[in-house]
C-alpha cells in the first residue's frame, strides 16, 4: 500500500505553506487564523505532487463551511484513497 | 539570419491611480488585508479618452523610437488583448492607422499569456519574414471587473508594454513553450458579448458583462501550469533554475509569483516584479516589467531572462532568451 498522510502530517504540510503559529486538526479551517483559501490551494497543489497516487482535487474543499476540519477534509483524502483502491 | 534582438521598448499606464487604501474603503476591509492577499498597493485605471488602443499606440510608439524606426519600417503588427477596443475590428486595426503601420496586423487573445504567445508568434514570423515586428501587450481588465466584486478589483490594473524585434544573426530564444486546458475555460470568464451570448438588455441587467473569476481554481492551476512550463523551457533549454539571471512573470498576484519561484527553485533574488505599484495589467504585465528593468539597467547583455505567463482558458508559455543585441 502506497503512503497516505496522517492528520498530523497535513497540519503540519499547512503550517508551514500558511506560516500559521499553529494548526489544530480540530478547528475549524475557515477561523484558523493566518490561513486562506489561497493557503489551502498551496498546500494542496504541494500534496498532489507529493502524493501523486492520491486522486485529490479542490473538490476537497468545494463545500467547506463552518464545520469544516482538517480532520474532515483527511477523511476525505481517506476515502478517495478507499475508492482508488491505493 | 535567423535570429532576432529586442530592439525597443516602451510602456503606457494612465495617470489615474487607485490606491488599495481607497479600495480598502469602498469595500470595507483595511490596505494591509488587500497587501496580504495579493501584494497590490496600487494599480493604474483608464479615464476618458483612454483605452485599449490608446495606450498601445503611446506604448507602441515609444518603443518604435527607442528602436529608432517608424510605422513604415514594421512588417508585422500583434497586439495581445483580452479586453479588445470593440468587438470589431481588431485593435490592432486601431493602433496600424494611428502609428501608421506599412504592413500587417492582427491580435492574439491568450489572456494574460497573450505576450508570451505575441513572442512566439513574432519569432516565428521572423523565420519566414526576417523583418522588423512591433508587439505590443495592452489591456483594460479595470473595465470588464465588477465595482462591486472585490476579489477581481483588488487585483486589476490598466497598461500597455511593447516590443520591437529586428532580424539578427543570434538566436536569442534559447527554449520556449506554449500550453493551453481549454476544460478550465470556466475559472475566469465574461459570458455576455460574444457569439454564445449576445449582448442584451437582460445579460447587462445580470451583469454578465463583467468577468466572473473562481479564484481557488485560478490559483492552483495558475501554479500548477506556469511551474510546468517553466521546468519544461528549462529542461529544453538543458540549464538549471540557477542559471536564470531574471524571472519576468506575469504580475498576477505576489502569492502566486512566490509560489512558482518555490516550486521550480528560481532563486527569489531573479524575480522582476512591479506588482505593488501597476497590479494585474493582462498582457501587459510582463512587457512593462520588462521595459522597467530594462529601463533601470537590471537586464544585461548576456544575461538569461525567462518570460512565463498564464492565462483565462487556461493558456500558459514560457520563453527563455538570451539578451543583448540592442542597437
Amino acid at each position: 500500500m502506497s503512503e497516505v498522510p496522517s492528520v498530523e502530517d497535513l497540519a503540519a504540510q499547512l503550517q508551514a505553506v500558511s506560516g500559521a503559529q499553529e494548526i489544530d486538526a480540530d478547528a475549524a479551517l475557515q477561523h484558523i487564523a493566518d490561513v486562506d483559501s489561497l493557503d489551502l490551494m498551496e498546500w494542496l497543489y504541494g500534496f498532489q505532487n507529493r502524493y501523486p497516487h492520491i486522486p485529490a482535487d479542490e473538490s476537497l474543499f468545494a463545500d467547506i463551511d463552518d464545520t469544516t476540519t482538517l480532520r474532515v477534509v483527511h477523511g476525505r483524502i481517506l476515502a478517495l484513497v478507499g475508492q482508488a483502491g491505493v | 539570419m535567423s535570429g532576432f534582438d529586442i530592439t525597443g521598448w516602451g510602456i503606457s499606464v494612465p495617470e489615474r491611480v487607485v490606491t488599495s487604501v481607497e479600495l480598502a474603503e469602498r469595500f470595507g476591509v483595511d490596505e494591509h488585508w488587500i497587501v496580504s492577499r495579493c501584494g497590490i498597493r496600487e494599480r493604474r485605471a483608464v479615464g476618458a479618452g483612454q483605452s485599449t488602443a490608446s495606450m498601445a499606440v503611446e506604448a507602441g510608439r515609444r518603443a518604435l523610437e527607442r528602436a529608432g524606426l517608424s510605422g513604415a519600417d514594421i512588417a508585422h503588427l500583434i497586439v495581445a488583448t483580452a479586453t479588445p477596443e470593440q468587438p470589431s475590428p481588431a485593435t490592432s486595426a486601431f493602433v496600424h492607422e494611428a502609428l501608421e503601420i506599412a504592413g500587417s496586423a492582427h491580435d492574439v487573445n491568450s489572456e494574460c499569456a497573450g505576450f508570451v504567445y505575441g513572442l512566439v508568434t513574432a519569432a516565428g514570423l521572423l523565420r519566414m519574414d526576417p523583418r522588423p515586428v512591433l508587439l505590443i501587450g495592452s489591456d483594460t481588465h479595470t473595465l470588464t471587473a465588477n465595482p462591486q466584486d472585490r476579489d477581481l478589483s483588488i487585483l486589476v490594473g490598466d497598461g500597455a508594454g511593447a516590443v520591437v524585434l529586428q532580424p539578427g544573426s543570434v538566436e536569442r530564444i534559447l527554449a520556449w513553450n506554449l500550453g493551453a486546458d481549454g476544460s478550465c475555460k470556466d475559472s475566469l470568464k465574461v459570458l455576455a458579448g460574444g457569439s454564445r451570448l449576445p449582448t442584451s438588455e437582460e445579460t447587462v441587467r445580470r451583469g454578465l458583462h463583467y468577468a466572473q473569476i473562481n479564484g481557488n481554481e485560478i490559483y492552483l492551476n495558475a501554479v500548477r501550469y506556469t511551474v510546468r512550463t517553466i521546468r519544461e523551457t528549462l529542461e529544453q533549454a538543458k540549464l538549471t533554475p540557477a542559471d536564470v539571471d531574471h524571472v519576468v512573470p506575469h504580475q498576477a498576484n505576489i502569492r502566486i509569483i512566490n509560489s512558482v519561484l518555490a516550486h521550480t527553485g528560481i532563486p527569489s533574488d531573479r524575480l522582476v516584479t512591479n506588482l505593488e505599484r501597476y497590479g494585474n495589467t493582462a498582457s501587459a504585465s510582463i512587457p512593462i516589467a520588462l521595459a522597467e528593468a530594462l529601463d533601470a539597467g537590471r537586464i544585461q547583455d548576456g544575461d538569461t531572462v525567462l518570460l512565463a505567463g498564464f492565462g483565462a482558458g487556461m493558456t500558459w508559455g514560457s520563453v527563455l532568451l538570451t539578451w543583448g543585441g540592442a542597437r
